[in-house]
């Protein structure tokens, strides 16, 4: 009964079912099409990107002579050492009379070098490492990371005898990063709060004037600030003229803040003042508690300038011992031979805080940038 | 009073006519004080140095000794200084083409990183991460990657049978290396794209797939009009922050061989640099900053001008 009476229904839905089954798979396929597509492309692109990065982070890892290796390769790759009566030496593949053996090198001059073989380390075989167009031996290598480049990259001094080394460098880098964020924090607020909820009269003019100052180059008042803090003041070859002028506010970081603190409810500061609190309490006790999401925003954009500042630092110090990390990792570079992997060591110290910074503060740090973007 | 534009950029009007209350003295007062940071600020680091800075211009002025006002001799001298067109002409050169190119492709990338993929979170770090490598170790990086004869670029294209340029040593390469570099780190610029493409209205863009309008229609009749905003504030940063290049082309000079090779990295900022502390022609380079100045001011006011004619605001 039930059988017969549902069969019509049952034939329909079938046909029906057949063919919504087939659209669903067209777009099955499409979907797999198009999402294949998607990731190729953004992978494509994406290794632009990723590419010079992990060169950067591989080279940090190589070994001198691996550096020049030809053609480059991806992973860092080092001579096979022996232990010869405690000490170390590369391993060869030497072509002898007999085949080709695995020989240690003990040393190599001119040309020629004495090989030993680590079963019998006492009989050294002078062999001359190019007859004719033949190469001899060939270093064994094996991928390693060469970790010492690291410390080598942090104590070179790069100038000789001045006693500064890479951690002086970020030491001082760290120093003025530090003393940056507390006066960018501590200067910014409260102009931001003046612009977003204070009425004065004057406010808007100088509102206008605020923002017309980020159109001025910097260029332009180089030359007198720095003649200023140089001869007026004598603050030439100190942390001061980098730190100093934080505390005294920017256009970039009021903006920014401003357009926060104008999402903050206005009614709870308005109860705060019919209890009669002062601005500054309002402003101390309830809109900057509210605001550490903004904050750290301007906490890792000010990190982030103050150590990537080049110009700053270029026109201040002086002398090495002062050197921020990017004022030293071009001294490290203007020198007549380059040490490729120590540079892309230090290189990768430099930037390894900021991407610290960056993964603590991912989230805020993308929505910041954001809010910069966005219209109100 | 017809001609004068509705809408102003920052929403400024002529302030109302202030009665003097006792009220408004207490708020002006506390006003004040909440800005005296960036007052303080505004008159110590770019008014005084600013009036400084143009009466300099008027002067010799070698550090040491005191400026000797010369009328417009800076200016004129400018115009005949071979150096300073080179500068501006290398300068206009990368805002000319590295701006709009990196507008352009950092407008694909948003584009790419807007696709609802999986992984799209690990997509935008990778495309992101470069922005943040701080500019020295980038362009030291760059330098490492271009060699002509062991960089990994060169490599990759004499295995695909070209021939690669000598780039940072080659005058007509120096540029276009720094260009690539420029948009290696172009991950700020993607992001602020990328916040504009997400606050494109989904209804709109549904009403025009429901109308037939394809995927390349829908991008340029929709998309692009709704983030041309964006377009003109990454357009307007970009040119300024291309006037002041100098950082890198610092570190390709190598500090001490500046505009290498053959002055074709010697950009506006690195000639003025060079004259105002390397040669210490103090009034010289002052003159060059107020050119500058000038220059960015009636570009940037161009460009709101043109741009009024082609940028859409909603609402």
């Amino acid at each position: 009964m039930t059988n017969r009476a549902s069969s019509p229904d049952l034939n329909l839905d079938r046909h029906t079912r057949t063919s919504a089954f087939s659209v669903r798979q067209t777009r099955k396929i499409r979907d797999l099409f198009t999402s294949t597509l998607s990731h190729g492309l953004i992978i494509f692109v994406g290794m632009f990107f990723a590419i010079p990065f992990l060169w950067m982070l591989l080279t940090a890892f190589k070994s001198d002579r691996d550096v020049f290796h030809t053609p480059p390769r991806w992973l860092p790759h080092d001579n096979v050492r022996v232990d010869i009566n405690g000490e170390e030496y590369p391993l060869y593949n030497v072509k002898t009379s007999d085949g080709v053996k695995q020989y240690a090198a003990l040393k190599i001059e001119s040309g020629v070098a004495f090989f030993v073989d680590p079963a019998d380390p006492d009989v050294v075989i002078p062999t001359e490492l190019q007859q004719g167009t033949e190469r001899v031996a060939q270093a064994i290598e094996e991928v390693s990371f060469r970790w010492q480049n690291f410390p080598d990259a942090m104590n070179r001094g790069s100038r000789p005898g001045v006693g500064a080394s890479f951690w002086v460098y970020f030491r001082n880098s760290l120093v003025i990063a530090f003393f940056t964020i507390v006066g960018t924090l501590v200067s910014n607020t409260p102009v931001a709060y003046a612009f977003a909820r204070l009425k004065f009269p004057g406010r808007d003019v100088l509102f206008v004037i605020i923002l017309a100052t980020m159109m001025l180059p910097f260029q332009v008042t180089m030359i007198p600030i720095y003649l200023l803090f140089n001869d007026t003041l004598g603050w030439g070859d100190t942390f001061l003229p980098l730190i100093i002028p934080t505390f005294f506010a920017n256009a970039w970081d009021v903006f920014l803040l401003r357009q926060f603190f104008k999402t903050i409810p206005e009614e709870m500061c308005d109860a705060a003042r019919v209890d009669g609190a002062s601005e500054w309490q309002i402003f101390t006790q309830i809109v900057l508690p509210l605001s550490t999401p903004v904050l750290a925003t301007v906490t890792v954009f000010t990190f982030l300038w103050a150590w990537n500042d080049f110009t700053g630092p270029l026109l201040f110090l002086n002398s090495p011992r002062n050197f921020t990390m990017a004022l030293g990792l071009q001294d490290f570079q203007g020198q007549n031979t380059i040490i490729w992997n120590q540079l892309m060591a230090a290189a990768t110290v430099f930037t390894l805080p900021i991407i610290v910074a960056f993964f603590f503060a991912q989230k805020t740090f993308i929505q910041g940038i954001k809010l910069t973007g966005s219209k109100e | 009073m017809e001609n004068l534009p509705e809408r102003n950029l920052v929403g400024f009007k002529p302030p109302p006519k202030t009665v003097w209350t006792k009220r408004t003295k207490a708020d002006f007062r506390t006003g004040m004080l909440f800005l005296s940071p960036w007052l303080i600020g505004f008159f110590a680091f770019t008014l005084y140095p600013m009036l400084i800075s143009l009466y300099y211009s008027f002067t010799i002025y070698h550090s040491k000794r005191s400026p000797e006002w010369v009328w417009f001799q800076n200016y004129t001298d400018l115009m005949t200084d071979d150096k300073f067109w080179i500068s501006l002409n290398n300068t206009l050169y990368m805002v000319a083409i590295a701006v709009p190119l990196g507008l352009f492709a950092s407008f694909i990338c948003a584009l790419l990183l807007n696709l609802k993929v999986r992984g799209q979170a690990f997509y935008r770090v990778v495309y992101f991460l470069p922005s943040i490598v701080p500019t020295v170790a980038g362009t030291i990086l760059f330098l490492w990657l271009l060699n002509p004869q062991v960089g990994l670029v060169n490599t990759v294209l004499e295995k695909i049978g070209i021939d690669g340029p000598n780039w940072m040593a080659d005058p007509n390469w120096s540029k276009p290396a720094l260009i690539l570099l420029g948009m290696w780190g172009m991950g700020g610029t993607i992001i602020i794209y990328l916040s504009g493409l997400q606050d494109v209205p989904q209804s709109l863009i549904e009403a025009a797939e429901l109308d037939g309008a394809n995927w390349f229609q829908r991008l340029w009749h929709i998309t692009i009009p709704m983030v041309s905003p964006i377009t003109l504030f990454n357009l307007i940063t970009g040119m300024i922050g291309m006037f002041q290049y100098f950082a890198q082309a610092y570190v390709v000079g190598g500090g001490d061989s500046l505009g290498r090779p053959l002055n074709s990295t010697l950009f506006y900022s690195v000639y003025l640099y060079q004259n105002a502390f390397l040669f210490l022609k103090m009034g010289y380079a002052s003159a060059m900053a107020w050119i500058l100045f000038i220059i960015i001011l009636l570009l940037t006011l161009l460009l709101l001008k043109v741009s009024d004619r082609f940028t859409h605001y909603s609402g």
